[in-house]
């Protein structure tokens, strides 16, 4: 007999120390982390006030335009993988009053399209089997045609008409009284003095005006990344039972359950990327079919607009909150344009396949589709567009 | 199961696959019997075709549901649980491949060839029933992860193939042409029980020497 540790069933799985105490632990730990997050909003906004009316105005100026401002939002959340930082920043700009939710709606539809990369990234993984690759490209992908397509015709839209911030900003005076004006958050008094005790601890280094100001906004950034990572982390450990069980129970189910599933793990991890990453593997493994991935991914956009809400509640105005509802009316009116209808659904799905099939018999197109669409059209468009206003 | 295998989401979520896997087990036991009873055991095959062929189905169905459930189980717990989800793929095989050779098994006794002699027909009775008995002890000892009774049970399919394999070469050897039927039969059990044997390897054998239980080690 050659003995050996036994290799299968149940005894193969490591004995998880995912006691009770431990989920409070986690429990707790995550709790912490938001607050934590909510300290990062206050930091960014705080900062950018710190650094003087002249500064702000000048940073903002190069994004006047539309088009420069999606092409920012894309950039700026293809560079830090993380469509919850950049819309959580654009919330804190907004909220802190440096930045217009006009001039901040393109940047964070920019913030849509720019987290699809990773899922992108992840189907490369696959690229040496012909089919699972195309399976997992054409995952990967759809998300971004969805949102490329809901970029194309609302972007548009709202510049001429409004309809979202317009909705958005009645939707926050009922919520929150007039829109702009300042928002009394029931949690604003805690966040606040954490924001305080940072900014006492680095003017006790000795650190003043504009330094002060880019230190603090470092400081804010970073520990947004930070709190969203760990949260993100904890989370997925926590919820990774409930999630495969829904996810079993998802296959080849009504499109609405996947969009339910898709919003639900998003707000519990806290992750748009993480829930549709998941995807990219059970689609190229054949398992789950693009067309039943889709409402997952559609779900999972919804989803992360939670992390924009919680954001806004510790911006000192309403401002805050109405780019965060604007965030998520996005979303949802993107969804139902495009989800109800089998020939409107289908054409993400479509185009997704089409790239997919040029993709998996040459993958240089991969490397053209991530190059042009996340780094090269972006920075065209800022550099076209910069200062037209 | 120890209480502390039981803590936590990821071995819940093995444990229903596993149960799941069990089901197939169960249902190659009900099989067989039902396969081998038509070659030897006097039933009628047209009697039990439709129940036959149905639990072959579930049969791999199931092995296909094993198979998404361990694709999702691996994506979202990562890639510590890849070693026993390789394992639980090549017992699933296994479980469907004792439910293909039982369908051969069917058909075999659905063209009611000439089985040999009494006493060979007597012998093909005891070998179903000895080979019944495997089947739900490997599903037993699968269950509880018994390395011993693991080992014996590896040595009884061991001793039992060298026996099936000496009588398929007589048999093949023989100058009486009646013989296909009996040496189909022989070779049809010689496989159940191979495959019920190779699913007991996995408690005691490391991932790589999976079902090579009686290979020297390397």
């Amino acid at each position: 007999m050659n003995p050996s540790p036994p290799a299968s069933g149940s005894d193969a799985a490591p004995p998880q120390a995912n006691s009770v105490l431990g989920v409070l632990g986690r429990v707790l730990l995550v709790f912490v982390l938001l607050g934590g997050f909510l300290v990062a909003i206050q930091c960014m906004g705080g900062s950018i006030k710190l650094m003087g009316k002249g500064t702000s105005e000048s940073l903002f100026q190069g994004i006047a335009n539309p088009f420069a401002a999606l092409a920012v939002g894309i950039l700026a959340t293809v560079l830090v993988q993380s469509s919850s930082t950049t819309t959580s920043m654009i919330v804190a700009l907004v909220g802190s009053g440096e930045l217009e939710v006009q001039q901040a709606v393109p940047m964070i539809m920019g913030a849509n399209i720019g987290t699809t990369v990773t899922n992108t990234l992840v189907s490369i993984g696959h690229v040496r089997q012909s089919a699972a690759f195309r399976r997992a490209f054409a995952a990967a992908t759809v998300h971004d045609f969805f949102n490329l397509l809901c970029v194309g015709l609302l972007l548009p839209l709202e510049l001429m008409t409004g309809f979202l911030s317009k909705t958005a900003i009645a939707l926050t005076d009922v919520v929150a009284g007039s829109s702009g004006a300042e928002y009394k958050s029931p949690i604003k008094a805690a966040v606040k003095q954490g924001y305080t005790a940072i900014l006492d601890l680095l003017k006790s280094m000795g650190l003043e005006g504009t330094p002060l100001a880019i230190v603090v906004l470092l400081v804010g950034i970073g520990l947004t990344f930070l709190c969203l990572v760990l949260i993100t982390k904890n989370m997925r450990k926590l919820i990774a039972g409930p999630l495969e069980e829904a996810l079993n129970r998802s296959l080849g189910r009504s499109g609405l359950i996947g969009i339910g599933i898709g919003i639900l793990v998003t707000i519990a991890v806290q992750s748009s990327s993480i829930t549709t990453s998941l995807l990219v593997p059970l689609c190229a493994a054949g398992i789950l079919s693009l067309e039943n991935a889709f409402p997952l991914m559609l779900g999972a956009n919804i989803g992360t607009t939670v992390t924009a809400l919680l954001a806004s509640a510790a911006t000192d105005s309403t401002a805050g909150l109405t780019i965060a509802l604007v965030h998520a009316f996005f979303n949802l009116v993107g969804t139902a344009l495009f989800y109800p209808v089998r020939r409107l659904r289908m054409i993400p799905i479509r185009l997704a396949e089409g790239l997919a099939e040029r993709a998996s018999q040459n993958p240089g197109w991969v490397l053209a589709y991530v190059g042009g669409a996340f780094v090269l059209i972006p920075l065209l468009g800022m550099w076209i567009f910069e200062g037209a206003g | 199961m120890h209480w502390l295998q039981k803590l936590g989401p990821q071995s819940r979520n093995l444990e229903a696959i596993n149960a799941n896997f069990l089901q197939m087990l169960e249902d190659g036991r009900h099989i067989f019997d039902a396969a081998a009873n038509a070659l030897v055991g006097g039933t009628d095959p047209t009697v039990i075709r439709e129940d036959l062929f149905k639990t072959d189905q579930r049969i791999n169905q199931t092995e296909q549901s094993i198979r998404r459930e361990i694709v999702i189980h691996g994506t979202i717990h990562g890639a510590g649980t890849f070693p026993a989800l390789l394992v639980l793929m090549s017992l699933v095989k296994d479980a469907e491949r004792i439910g293909d050779y039982c369908k051969n098994i069917y058909e075999l006794a659905s063209l009611r060839p000439p089985l040999g002699t009494t006493e060979e027909v007597q012998e093909l009775i005891e070998l179903k029933d000895q080979i019944s008995k495997l089947i739900v002890r490997a599903r037993a000892i699968y269950q509880s992860q018994d390395e011993d009774a693991a080992t014996n049970l590896i040595q009884e399919t061991g001793e039992l193939g060298k026996v099936l394999d000496a009588k398929i070469e007589q048999g093949v050897m023989a100058q009486d042409q009646n013989r296909s039927g009996l040496v189909l039969a022989y070779r049809y059990f010689k496989r159940v029980s191979s495959h019920t044997g190779n699913i007991v390897t996995s408690i005691i054998m490391p991932l790589d020497k999976l079902d090579y239980f009686d290979e020297p080690g390397g």
